[in-house]
């Protein structure tokens, strides 16, 4: 495709910075000038730092009093920038160039290696790697990243003494002992591997992605109930080295994306404050971007200021009328807040303007349910699940709108149907047995089951209060007053012990019903209790 | 990118290569090595053979994400005159702009429907090969004009005649081979247009009542006027990542035998987890005799769905090792292939991934445990640099090991590219890694021929032996770009076997049917007839299987899908043969 011929586009032919993919040799003769790419397709801002830097390089390249480690810094600079904002091939030669001048500045093969990382070029990133760790031999980052590349080659007999060089300077590494779990499952090592993923978990328990592999060294020594349960533990993230110069790098860029790519990542790290700011300073950049605005809302409500959120998803929503998620989340903050007739309308304009948006109707139909609208909740739990059958909470939903409407037995075939489709759920098991021990219709109640359920769920689960008063009602539907009796007190004493001193009192009903032998037939006195909000 | 098409006259294209007639010198393998140093391995016939498609993906310049996801492309042999046919999706415009505002019109918008084209393969009495194909969709009646996605082939009918699924952005279509050479869109009445954005699908017997059901992988919820803008870091426009939406679930119907399907997914237990699904394998991984489904998800977790052999299906990718990478990320899984690459009895997966990420080479124990070896294995260092969508396992040079080849391309734009002013600057090569025999992969792409080196915007890619000289071919489809067909030189060199399953009431193919060939020297090679697999595409379902340079007809022993095993003694080698269930010689399901 021809290119359209803008000044900056002719001073870009046939000058790219440094134009070939080999270090120069040290003299500024060496050096072609430099030009940047076509920035048209760039924010205005981006183009503005770039074009910036690009001044300030040409300026320096002009001095003619400039030392080489000075020049090479300002190409380094250029480089930087190139790289933040993807243009990786005029990165490289710029980094290249500045590697040429200043040979012994360990930062350009530093960010040479993350580059040829970014494009997948290991050896290349490996070689760069190297080349830094030589200027700087015990570099913790380095050292973890020419470890991973080694073992990106299937070379974990590498990648193991950097990692263990890590160690010796930083006994605590997370990252290291990751590393080497890593490797040591490269090399079938299980035993091995479990040692050291163990450690690293116990280091950085918050670090979840350590399960996964952990699960399979287990696995692979054998020990498949510890598998499970670590494969049950896992989740996504990431365990990186303290790494100053990226850091350094990912801050550079002064685009609306970038910040809310930093942003993004702070919610991640569940750094509400951070999150706020990045956000912030990307809407001073793209004002009119609504999904800034959402996403500053989101974090400023997770940061406890709801007010403060729904000004943010109200912005959003004034620059974009139909945005469904700034209208799910005012929906949520109006329920929250005590506001059904606004939260129902925000929702309901969630699900108009996004019909795939499960959750809106999930939390739509919640909110119609707790208003006394019970029944048009229903097709909305319904519609829920079609659209995503993994979530629990739309069944769940659909059961206790049902219970609302005291169409038991529905309910309980319903929440039958969703034990067998959610087996990992135990709340549609403590959900039936309130049915079975005390729901008001004789055809629903059926004391044995609920024994049977309880029993199955004290096999798996620790005593808390509500299983007390579970097992209260089923021994009371039973006939078994006293102990209906005794759990009923153990599970009062144990909300008061628990600081629940209102949830005690809700009891004393039941307890005082037991006490006259006659049965609960009240299953729930404030189902919020068990759907919280 | 769009790349105008060269106006290359429709000749037939006349090869000067032997076919199996066993009647000249087999090159040994150094011979077959030294050749393949000189001669590309595979050479592009498209234009020549008249197979000349360019796809249409409708991009405006509003970056729709679908864009960047077909086409998917089949080969099948719709005719049954023993050649395989190419059927390929067509895009149309998104959004309200007219086609005028596309970036690349169409030359012929009126063309702008999925297109079957007939291999009237012409073999002649020396041994020599005139390929040439002849656009027949008009006759067939194939009339898909949504905006395709993929295709999926199987004889759901039972009746012979192999049958075309063509999934959507939207509703799916259905269409009944007519054994006539024209096919019915039966969708409706089946029961399996299903609704929002489907990628690929596979027909498999998974209840084992000789009837072929259909599993379709169903990626996002996205609607057009919906559609997420994104940008790069440098703030310019780019197409989005998955996750940006919701994944669809993925849908199993079960063939009621009467033209009707039902949608069994909850009762198949299989309603309960999902992802944006893009790859799909079917193939019995745990050894028990029953197929099973793996599902490539884009940024999820992948599932491995095991047949319980009671009409549901268990997850079992996560603790199996299948689910994630060895480092337990959720990888973009694109491109899926199983087959047996170690020839230790078992089913492997292959799966293609983003740039970054690596490819997964999952190895099977023998009973669905997985581990991940790309590393180790050679392939992950070479793919790295590569976003990779469709992909098999093939003998390239019949040396009886299963190599790799795929098809690449970019998904984000380069944004320097763009700064050049290059369209739609998603193109990279393709690769090919051959399995040295000893646990390793050498990526031998420079030896593969120019065609490698051409960088596409590769997506689908059907594998089968189009020429029916012995070795696999390639047919690629290019987001916005020509349909590539990649005639394999190397593979007829070296001794082969050609196998074509068949039922015993029908003469349908055996689609999940389980080869052994055990060889004179004691080696046996497990294969698997299957049309699913690699992305978005159908693949020729006949077996085929290098024999190196053995040259004694083997031993062929058949675990049928509904559980018999057949056995077969001296089968003929460089030539295709049709075993049909009954026909053999009954034996136990021995060992895998």
């Amino acid at each position: 495709m021809s290119g359209r011929a803008t000044p900056i586009a002719l001073l870009a032919l046939s000058l790219s910075c440094g134009g070939s993919r080999e270090p120069m040799p040290p003299g500024r003769h060496a050096l072609r000038p430099v030009a940047l790419p076509d920035l048209s397709r760039a924010s205005e801002s981006v183009a503005r730092q770039l074009r910036d830097a690009h001044v300030s390089l040409t300026r320096t390249l002009a001095e003619v009093s400039r030392t080489d480690a000075e020049l090479g810094r300002a190409y380094g600079q250029m480089a930087m920038l190139l790289m933040a904002a993807e243009y990786r091939d005029e990165a490289e030669a710029c980094f290249l160039d500045a590697q040429g001048l200043a040979p012994d500045e360990v930062r350009w093969p530093y960010y040479l290696g993350h580059l040829y990382k970014a494009r997948g070029e290991t050896l290349k990133s490996a070689a760069a790697f190297a080349q830094a760790l030589r200027l700087q031999p015990d570099d913790p980052p380095t050292l973890v990243w020419l470890a991973n590349a080694y073992l990106d080659q299937g070379r974990p007999e590498a990648a193991e003494p950097l990692l263990n060089k890590v160690l010796a300077q930083q006994p605590r590494s997370a990252v290291a002992l990751f590393g080497l779990g890593r490797a040591a499952l490269a090399r079938s090592d299980y035993r091995g591997a479990v040692q050291r993923l163990e450690q690293a978990l116990s280091l950085a328990p918050q670090a979840a992605l350590i399960q996964y592999p952990l699960a399979l060294a287990y696995r692979g020594a054998g020990d498949l109930d510890k598998a499970e349960a670590h494969m049950r533990q896992r989740g996504p993230g990431e365990l990186r080295p303290p790494d100053p110069l990226m850091l350094e790098l990912d801050r550079l860029l002064e685009s609306a994306v970038a910040y809310e790519v930093r942003g993004a990542k702070a919610l991640d790290d569940r750094d509400w404050k951070a999150a706020a700011a990045s956000f912030r300073k990307g809407i001073e950049l793209a004002p009119n971007e609504p999904s800034l605005h959402h996403k500053l809302g989101t974090a400023l409500f997770m940061s406890g200021d709801a007010r403060g959120a729904s000004e943010q998803f109200e912005a959003a929503l004034r620059l974009s009328p139909t945005f469904a998620k700034a209208h799910y989340s005012l929906g949520v903050i109006m329920g929250a807040s005590g506001r059904p007739r606004e939260a129902i309308q925000h929702l309901s304009a969630a699900v108009r303007d996004d019909p795939t948006y499960a959750e809106a109707r999930l939390r739509l139909g919640d909110v119609l349910r707790r208003s006394g609208r019970a029944a048009e909740s229903l097709p909305l739990y319904e519609q829920a699940e079609t659209l995503d059958p993994r979530t629990a909470d739309a069944p769940l939903g659909y059961a206790l709108a049902l219970v609302t409407l005291r169409r038991y037995q529905d309910a309980r075939a319903r929440l039958i149907a969703a034990m067998d489709g959610h087996p990992d759920y135990a709340v549609f098991a403590h959900t039936l047995v309130r049915l079975l021990a005390a729901a008001p219709d004789d055809r629903v109640r059926d004391g044995r089951a609920a024994m049977t359920l309880m029993q199955q769920l004290l096999a798996k689960e620790p005593q808390t209060p509500e299983i007390d008063e579970v097992m209260a009602m089923t021994l009371a539907e039973l006939g078994q007053y006293g102990e209906a009796i005794t759990r009923q007190r153990e599970a009062m004493a144990a909300a008061e012990r628990a600081g629940r001193p209102d949830r005690a009192r809700q009891m004393a009903a039941n307890l005082a019903l037991y006490e006259r032998h006659l049965p609960c037939r009240t299953p729930w006195t404030d189902e919020d209790a068990l759907m919280p909000w | 990118m769009g790349s105008p098409e060269r106006a290359v006259p429709a000749l037939a294209l006349t090869f000067a290569l032997l076919a199996g007639c066993g009647d000249r010198p087999r090159a040994t393998r150094a011979d077959a090595a030294d050749a393949g140093r000189d001669q590309p391995w595979f050479i592009d016939a498209a234009p020549q053979s008249g197979l000349i498609f360019t796809h249409f993906n409708g991009m405006s310049g509003d970056f729709y994400y679908p864009e960047i996801m077909p086409p998917g492309v089949a080969l099948f042999d719709y005719d049954n005159d023993g050649d395989l046919d190419v059927f390929i999706v067509q895009g149309r415009m998104l959004g309200d702009k007219p086609l005028g505002a596309a970036m690349f019109p169409p030359r012929d918008p009126s063309s702008l429907r999925g297109r079957l084209f007939r291999n009237d393969l012409e073999i002649h009495a020396d041994g020599t090969r005139t390929l040439h194909f002849t656009d027949v969709t008009e006759l067939s009646g194939i009339d898909a004009r949504g905006y395709g996605m993929g295709a999926a082939v199987g004889d759901f009918d039972n009746d012979g005649c192999a049958d075309l699924y063509v999934t959507n952005l939207g509703s799916n279509q259905l269409f009944r081979n007519n054994c006539d050479g024209t096919f019915t869109d039966v969708t409706k009445a089946s029961g399996t247009a299903g609704s929002g954005w489907s990628v690929s699908a596979a027909f498999v017997d998974f209840d084992r009542d000789g009837r072929l059901d259909l599993f379709v992988g169903h990626y996002l919820n996205y609607r057009v006027t919906e559609n997420i803008q994104c940008f790069g870091m440098a703030g310019g426009p780019d197409y989005c990542p998955p996750h940006v939406y919701t994944a669809q679930p993925s849908r199993l119907y079960r063939n009621n035998g009467n033209g009707t399907f039902t949608d069994v997914t909850a009762a198949a237990g299989m309603a309960g987890e999902f992802g944006p699904a893009l790859g799909v394998a079917t193939a019995d991984f745990n050894g028990d005799g029953w197929i099973d489904i793996y599902v490539a998800n884009d940024g999820q977790p992948n599932q491995l769905w095991i047949n319980q052999r009671n009409g549901t299906f268990k997850n079992a990718a996560l603790l199996a090792g299948a689910a994630l990478s060895a480092d337990g990320e959720a990888k973009s899984s694109m491109g899926v292939d199983a087959g047996d690459f170690d020839n230790d009895g078992d089913e492997d997966l292959f799966i293609t991934e983003l740039t970054g990420q690596g490819v997964d080479l999952y190895v099977n124990n023998g009973s669905g445990v997985f581990e991940e070896q790309s590393a180790r294995t050679g392939l992950r260092l070479a793919s790295l640099p590569s976003t990779g969508f469709g992909t098999a396992w093939l003998d390239v040079d019949n040396d009886g090991w299963l190599d790799l080849l795929t098809v690449n391309g970019a998904v984000t734009q380069n944004v320097g590219a763009v700064a050049r002013h290059e369209t739609f600057s998603l193109q990279q090569r393709k690769q090919l890694f051959r399995n040295t025999g000893q646990g390793r992969f050498e990526e031998v792409t420079e030896r593969a021929g120019a065609v490698f080196r051409q960088a596409d915007v590769s997506r689908g890619a059907a594998f089968g032996d189009i020429d029916n000289d012995g070795d696999i071919d390639v047919v690629v489809g290019t987001a916005s770009g020509p349909l590539r067909l990649f005639v394999n030189n190397v593979g007829q060199r070296k001794h082969w076997i050609g196998l074509r399953l068949v039922g015993q009431q029908t003469r349908r193919d055996m689609l999940g049917a389980r080869v052994a060939i055990v060889r004179s020297d004691g080696v046996t090679v497990w294969r698997r007839s299957r049309s699913d697999g690699s992305y978005a595409s159908a693949n020729d379902p006949r077996v085929l299987a290098g024999l190196g340079d053995s040259s004694t007809p083997p031993t062929v022993r058949v675990l049928w899908p509904d559980g018999r095993a057949e056995q077969w003694r001296g089968v003929a080698i460089d030539r295709y043969t049709t075993l049909q269930q009954g026909s053999g010689t009954a034996t136990e399901r021995a060992g895998r």
